[in-house]
């Protein structure tokens, strides 16, 4: 017997709990099988920001799909603010990406036809709302954009390309922001305007979970998973993964 | 999403892409426009058809002899002669007849020669077919007492044996007897089938006596006194040709009465399944032009999987996407069509303008157009969009 809902503790659920997760592409013919998450459990708080790091390949993307109700689970649980993901049908795994989950990619992901402010509208348009152009406005007001609302992404910097992204994240005041490599297509120093912009909406509330390679940004999250093949080595306060992770890796440098 | 936001998208994908669009629609434009003209041609054959045979007169029957049952395809019909005629005259109702013969025969003026319908009347076939000369005169009665060897041309006629010359007075041979020509008349500008434009005419006693040696009628045309007797007068000529013709009560008639309205739905048939014809051999360039939307939406649901992908990731369900590209191939058919409608139109108008043919739009084919159009984009459309509606998000955003 499965439970719909998590048990939850007061008015408001956890907005992501996550139970012996995995992915196994090619499950059925065992010499093709990757176990590209394998058995994760973890909870993320409301206003914590996470970060994920881990060699290529470990399954930190795969995860993060998972998590944004882009991809399905092989097994395992996933409650998000409450309900169990794997109850949902199509449309209302739509409208969870929709309402509780921003989405940012390593490589933008605008639609080049559209301009600023109407790509941070698209998803307000899907969830049937009104007023989407002034909630889009105040979007990229948010993100410091408001003088680009009518650029089209080839007119933009990629620093500029990725925070319209963020402003698209945010537009609907999703539970969770989850961003793949947010900064990876970027250069160091736009890079980190971007994550000062993170880092601000994070002290504004927001709950972050990002997958990086960069330390930098690692260390400025509140936590810290370390995954290798498919699987958590290390989940806690930033410092002390980062320490772990460095350790681990020393002999890649030596 | 809401349907003009649905839309609004479509649009403005169509129009970032405008030379695809126009090459995409290309298919149902052609094909539209040639339903339109098709339609035009067609409808304007038929009212120049029902126009033709009203200007015969609204109050014309038409008594033909009808060959016996069981007699050979070949057989001679000779059943009506000038005699019914008159007694058909005396009829209450009637006010006038004109018996007519029907013939063939070489026509020649010096070098020029042709083969032409000629046709034996009276003095009173131009008046009653409210047909006039444009040059000379019409017959007398003596010229069919007399077997007058005077001809009237029809407008072609007189055009191919003399040009812009004028014939009146001129002497030509028909059937190898000399004719004068004492009028030629007046051009109906008719196509086709029994043109007045086409026919020589000849006095009826002439035609009998001098060219054809038989004194049996290919025809009797009668006047009505009013449209409403019409019926009354055909049972009337019924009855008196049984009469004349000593047909037994169980013998079938030797003659058939036909009406302006019968004449008129027959040549309507004959027409509209013409149009028929031709018009479902336009269609199929619609459904070239259906085959094509579809060609250029599975290229452009592949084309943009990636697009699919991020509106998935944002918060489109499947229904979305699918409405998405079916409203898309849709505004890109109704576009073709409206197109097609104006090309269509302005073709009609060419044709009539340039071609001499009359041509009528009739006002069910911009609704049919429109309809068609609208139906094909959906049968067409639905496929790609399809395709692109079950798309994987997750595959579609590794996409290029
Ligand atoms: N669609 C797929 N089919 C088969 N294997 C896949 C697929 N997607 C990812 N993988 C495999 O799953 C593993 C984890 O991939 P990914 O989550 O992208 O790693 P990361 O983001 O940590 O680099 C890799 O070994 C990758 O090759
Ligand atoms: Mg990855």
């Amino acid at each position: 017997m499965s439970l719909a809902h998590e048990p939850t503790t007061g008015a408001t659920h956890t907005p992501v709990v996550i139970e012996e997760l995995r992915k196994i592409y090619h499950a059925d013919r065992a010499e093709l099988a990757v176990r590209a998450v394998d058995g994760i459990s973890f909870r993320i708080e409301r206003g914590e920001s996470v970060a994920i790091v881990g060699p290529s390949g470990c399954g930190k993307s795969t995860l993060l799909h998972v998590l944004g109700c882009l991809d399905r689970p092989t097994s395992g649980r996933y409650f998000l603010e409450g309900r169990d993901v794997a109850q949902l049908d199509e449309d209302d795994r739509a409208r969870a990406r929709n309402r509780h989950i921003g989405f940012v990619f390593q490589s933008f992901n605008l639609l080049p036809r559209m301009d600023a402010v109407e790509n941070v509208e698209l998803p307000l348009l899907y969830a049937g709302q009104r007023d989407t152009r002034a909630r889009a406005l105040r979007a990229l007001e948010r993100v410091g954009l408001a003088d680009r609302a009518h650029h089209r992404p080839n007119e933009l910097s990629g620093g500029q390309k990725q925070r319209v992204a963020i402003a698209r994240a945010l537009v609907t005041e999703p539970s969770i922001v989850l961003g793949d490599e947010p900064t990876g297509a970027l250069d160091s120093r736009t890079g980190r305007e971007v994550m000062e912009l993170l880092g601000r909406l994070h002290a504004e509330g927001t709950t972050i979970v990002l997958v990086t390679h960069d330390l930098s940004v690692a260390r400025s999250q509140d936590r810290v998973i370390r995954m290798r093949d498919g699987k958590i080595v290390g989940d806690g306060p930033a410092a002390a993964e980062i320490e772990a992770f460095v350790q681990e890796n020393a002999g890649d440098f030596a | 999403m809401l349907i003009h936001e649905t839309a609004r998208t479509a649009w403005r994908s169509l129009a970032q892409n405008r030379l695809r669009t126009a090459l995409t629609a290309l298919g149902m434009i052609i094909g539209v426009t040639a339903v339109i003209a098709v339609l035009a041609i067609g409808e304007g054959a038929k009212a120049s058809v029902e126009g033709r045979i009203r200007a015969l007169g609204s109050n014309l029957l038409t008594v033909r002899p009808e060959r016996a049952q069981g007699a050979v395809r070949s057989a001679r019909v000779e059943t009506l002669v000038r005699a019914d005629a008159d007694a058909i005259a005396e009829l209450d109702g009637v006010e006038g007849v004109s018996p007519e013969s029907t013939g063939t025969a070489q026509v020649k003026y010096r070098e020029a020669n042709l083969s032409s319908s000629i046709q034996g009347v009276t003095a009173d076939f131009l008046p009653l077919r409210s047909l006039d000369v444009a040059s000379g005169i019409g017959f007398s009665p003596d010229d069919d007492l007399g077997r007058a060897r005077v001809a009237i041309l029809g407008a072609n006629v007189a055009y191919e044996l003399f040009g812009e010359r004028s014939a009146i007075g001129e002497r030509i041979q028909i059937a190898g007897n000399g004719f004068t020509v004492v009028g030629v008349l007046g051009a109906k500008g008719d196509v086709g089938f029994m043109s007045p434009d086409d026919m020589v005419l000849v006095p009826l006693g002439t035609h009998e006596g001098v060219l054809f040696g038989q004194s049996y009628l290919g025809a009797i045309t009668v006047k009505v006194r009013s449209e409403g007797e019409s019926e009354d007068v055909r049972e009337r000529i019924g009855e008196l040709l049984r009469l004349r013709h000593r047909l037994r009560a169980d013998a079938p008639d030797d003659f058939e009465i036909r009406s302006q309205t019968e004449m008129l739905a027959t040549m309507g048939a004959i027409t509209g399944t013409f149009t028929a014809l031709l018009g479902s051999v336009a269609a199929v360039s619609l459904l070239v032009g259906g085959i094509g939307i579809m060609n250029i939406m599975l290229v452009s649901v592949r084309e943009r999987t990636r697009e699919i992908g991020v509106r998935m990731a944002v918060g489109a369900r499947r229904r979305d996407i699918l409405l998405q590209f079916l409203v898309e191939a849709v505004v890109v058919s109704i576009f073709g069509g409206l197109v097609g409608i104006f090309l269509g139109w302005l073709a009609a108008f060419a044709i009539a303008r340039f071609g001499g043919w009359e041509t009528i739009i009739p006002t069910y084919a911009y609704g049919l157009a429109l309809g068609v159009s609208i139906a094909i984009g959906i049968v067409f459309g639905v496929g790609p969009a399809r395709r692109a509606s079950t798309l994987d998000p997750v595959e579609a955003l590794r996409q290029e």
